[in-house]
């Protein structure tokens, strides 16, 4: 294995690690309710979440749009698989069969 | 027999961690795919996978060091594109509430990627109790996909689940239905303004900037249009 395989791998994990963990251990004081930095960690979660959706579709979409059909159906499926139970398992897998699904006919 | 005064256990984090799983399943096997075609083995392909655990890093180190880049630039520029996550312990402990456990917090944390905040967030926002039990749980099912699928990549090569289109891309879409997912859990008027402003704002900043650009400007202002509003 090589040396800067081993170096580069240990500096970014170390890194990451802090990222994920330390802001949780350091956070003893928990933000005054209604304050500003309250409801930024509040709104954080829904803009992240946000953000991520936005992200993750956003390559099919620009610069050059590609399997609009599949992930029209694919959306579809998700949305009406959520919403009788507000289930997130049965959303995603059922949003994951029918963009499969749309893919394998538009073939 | 789940104990309810503890809240869920580690058997259903793991179950809850299926949807992550089964997304991170065939981006990890593309990465080991990838890595051994860029002339990596497959242990060190599974190593970057075990000491890094963030795809999009893991994509660009095997880019960083076929083209030779120094190794404290290289890791400068995968450590910047991890920043966001900075964000996600204290907005999940904020939702957690005070009395939330973190002894174990060192350890379960590390699993605090993208999807598993995002997975861990719309729990707590649908009512469910924190606990870290759970968090293992969810995060090792993260995990294990993550190294898992990098292995077998690395191991099987080019063309496995090329064979299968319609899974492929089945499967490629499996982390976007669960953000999706998630947006619809937590979706309430309160959280709007920030939803809207979080997406706008990963376009405009994925268009002019970057992707990571756009990911980092999405957060942040999502965030503080939920500061601003009354």
């Amino acid at each position: 294995m090589s040396a800067d395989l081993v170096i580069l791998a240990l500096l970014a994990g170390a890194a990451n690690w802090a990222f994920r963990a330390l802001p949780v251990l350091l956070m003893k004081r928990e933000a005054r309710p209604g304050g500003v930095a309250a409801r930024f960690l509040a709104s954080t979660g829904p803009a992240a979440i946000a953000t991520l959706f936005v992200a993750s579709v956003l390559p099919q979409l620009w610069p050059v749009p590609r399997d609009l059909w599949p992930l029209a159906a694919g959306v579809a499926a998700t949305v009406l698989a959520f919403l009788p139970r507000r289930s997130v398992v049965a959303g995603t897998l059922c949003g994951a069969a029918g963009y499969a699904a749309a893919f394998w006919a538009l073939g | 027999m789940t104990d309810q005064t503890k809240g869920p256990g580690f058997g259903a984090g793991l179950w809850a961690g299926l949807p992550i799983a089964l997304g991170y399943f065939p981006i990890a096997f593309s990465f080991g795919v990838a890595a051994v075609r860029a002339g990596l083995t497959g242990v060190e392909a599974t190593f970057l996978s075990l000491v890094i655990y963030a795809g999009a890093s893991q994509f660009l180190a095997l880019a960083l060091l076929a083209g030779g880049a120094p190794v404290l630039v290289s890791a400068f520029t995968l450590i910047a594109m991890n920043l966001r996550h900075l964000l996600y312990g204290p907005a999940l402990m904020k939702q957690a509430g005070a009395a939330a456990p973190r002894r174990l917090a060192w350890a379960w944390a590390w699993g605090l990627t993208d999807e598993v905040f995002g997975q861990a967030l719309g729990a707590l926002a649908r009512g469910q109790r924190f606990s870290e039990a759970w968090m293992f749980g969810l995060g090792l099912a993260a995990y294990g996909a993550w190294t898992g699928g990098t292995a077998l990549g690395a191991w099987a090569g080019g063309g496995a689940l090329e064979a299968y289109p319609a899974l492929n891309a089945g499967l490629g879409f499996m982390l976007a239905a669960l953000f999706l997912s998630l947006l619809l859990s937590i979706l309430t008027r309160a959280a709007l303004p920030a939803i809207l402003v979080a997406g706008v704002a990963t376009v405009a900043g994925t268009l002019m900037w970057s992707g990571t650009a756009g990911i980092l400007a999405g957060m942040i202002g999502g965030a503080l249009a939920g500061v601003l509003r009354r």
